[in-house]
């Protein structure tokens, strides 16, 4: 444990200083900030760099356990249906409360001038995650490649981008990079791995990984639908 | 200090990262208590772990938000007021790279693709390859920026390649560049940077911040898909080759 406390904080102090280091040296050289605002952003940096070590210790000792106990018990429930709804539940449930799910419901709420409630986006973005992970979990049951599910959710993405209205686009596509959050991305790691290792005759590295990059176009289409239909 | 009151509100932050994580802890237990059925003691570590990861984001958060995004804002303010308007695009390069090399999401990814891999392939990799892609493409998001490119015409041809090279990459590599691509976009691109882009486009004038701040992170999340994609394209054609030599002499 105390080992693991060192590797992680020597890997959190290579990961957080070097962007610090460069911020207070664009200070130095050229932008003079406040005073105030330097000091909050040093005493930001160690905040971030504390937060980041117990979250990585936090992700190893508790939320990829958990991920992996739920993905290596969904295969011995032997009904396919009753899977793909649980995973549906668990990209549902993993989303709607993402706290970039809510500020992306604001900003869609300006941009479509307070005519989209947000509970209906929370709702269609967590819907377009479960109904991707769900898919995800079928295409590793039935062994069929990634590959199409990838290809059909682009081709779909780039159709809708036609017709969707103009000022939805850039909300559309950035939905898809927020809503795998710190918490979110655990979690889904997990439940694929842990799926894929208890099912016979898959490999861990070539079918368990790609839920988080199939997860993140669900929003995205779903977003732009949303334009598609109510404009 | 009275930039000291936006450290205090930590007690909101926390309560978000809490309410985040509420619905799939509460789906766990019922799972737990109908079929997992996992020993107490297991449990109790796992729950320590939640509760150490939900206290860490809540930290890491809150710094990102009260002392990265003023600090950003203010960056963004300066680099929009110089004249060589090329500089913005070196910068970018920069920024692209510490911001994905500093995000939390990316360190565990590369955790994982090392473990599932055996140890083949290297945590490291991963990190650099993210971070690397990012750069790149902040730069582009900047030069759009500086130029006025509308967003669709990077993004969509982005995708259209995406789409190509899906089917000339082996699948491994699809789903970790496509994985990549999401873990890319973690809180610090998504305060940190989009304080810089906010700040540099309000400064230049002219334009619609929000909508020019806003494709910078999709432009983030396509990034590592292309590019991890294209360096596994390049191993493999490099291995067939060096293979194709071995067999002929």
């Amino acid at each position: 444990m105390l080992k693991e406390l060192r590797n992680v904080t020597f890997e959190v102090l290579q990961a957080i200083l070097p962007i610090t280091i460069a911020v207070i040296a664009l200070n130095v050289l050229f932008i003079r900030m406040p005073l105030v605002v330097l000091l909050q952003f040093i005493f930001g940096a160690l905040m971030v760099m504390c937060g980041m070590i117990l979250f990585l210790l936090g992700v190893r000792l508790g939320i990829l356990p958990m991920g992996e106990a739920l993905g290596s018990e969904l295969p011995r429930r032997k009904f396919l249906p009753y899977i793909l709804a649980i995973a549906f539940l668990i990209g549902f449930s993993v989303t709607v409360a993402e706290p970039d799910v809510m500020v992306l419901s604001d900003q869609v709420h300006t941009i479509s001038n307070g005519g989209i409630p947000n509970t209906l986006l929370v709702a269609v973005i967590a819907i377009g995650v479960g109904f991707f992970i769900a898919m995800s979990i079928l295409r590793i049951s039935l062994g069929f490649s990634i590959k199409y599910l990838l290809a059909a959710g682009y081709a779909i993405i780039i159709i809708l981008s036609f017709f969707a209205p103009e000022q939805f686009i850039p909300v559309a596509f950035d939905s898809g990079g927020v809503t795998t959050g710190p918490v979110t991305v655990p979690v889904i790691l997990a439940l694929g791995l842990g799926f894929t290792s208890v099912l016979g005759g898959r490999s861990k590295l070539g079918d368990g990984f790609g839920l988080i990059g199939l997860a993140s176009i669900g929003p995205v289409i779903g977003i732009m639908l949303l334009g598609v239909i109510l404009y | 200090m009275n930039g000291l009151h936006l450290f205090l509100d930590f007690g909101a932050t926390i309560l978000t990262v809490i309410a985040s994580i509420t619905p799939i802890v509460v789906f766990f237990i019922v799972f737990q208590l109908i079929y997992l059925k996992l020993p107490w003691r297991y449990l109790a570590r796992m729950f320590v772990g939640i509760a150490l990861a939900v206290g860490g984001i809540a930290l890491f958060l809150q710094g990102v938000k009260a002392g990265f995004t003023p600090a950003g804002n203010e960056i963004g303010i300066a680099l929009g007021q110089i004249t060589q308007k090329w500089l913005l695009i070196p910068f970018g390069l920069l920024m692209g790279f510490l911001v994905a090399f500093g995000e939390p999401a990316v360190r565990v990814l590369g955790d994982q693709v090392e473990s599932a891999s055996g140890g083949s392939i290297k945590k490291n990799i991963v990190v650099y390859g993210i971070s690397v892609s990012v750069s790149l493409f902040v730069g582009l998001g900047m030069a759009r920026i500086v130029f006025g490119i509308p967003l669709n015409y990077i993004v969509i041809p982005g995708y259209l390649l995406a789409i190509a090279l899906l089917f000339v990459t082996d699948k491994t590599t699809v789903s970790i560049a496509f994985d990549s691509g999401g873990v890319a976009t973690g809180p610090m691109a998504v305060t940190f940077l989009l304080a810089v882009a906010v700040g540099i486009t309000s400064s230049i004038g002219g334009r619609d911040p929000v909508a020019d701040g806003f494709g910078l992170i999709a432009l983030i999340a396509l990034a590592p898909i292309l590019f991890i994609m294209l360096a596994g394209l390049f191993i493999k054609i490099k291995l067939k080759r060096r293979g194709d030599n071995d067999g002929n002499g």
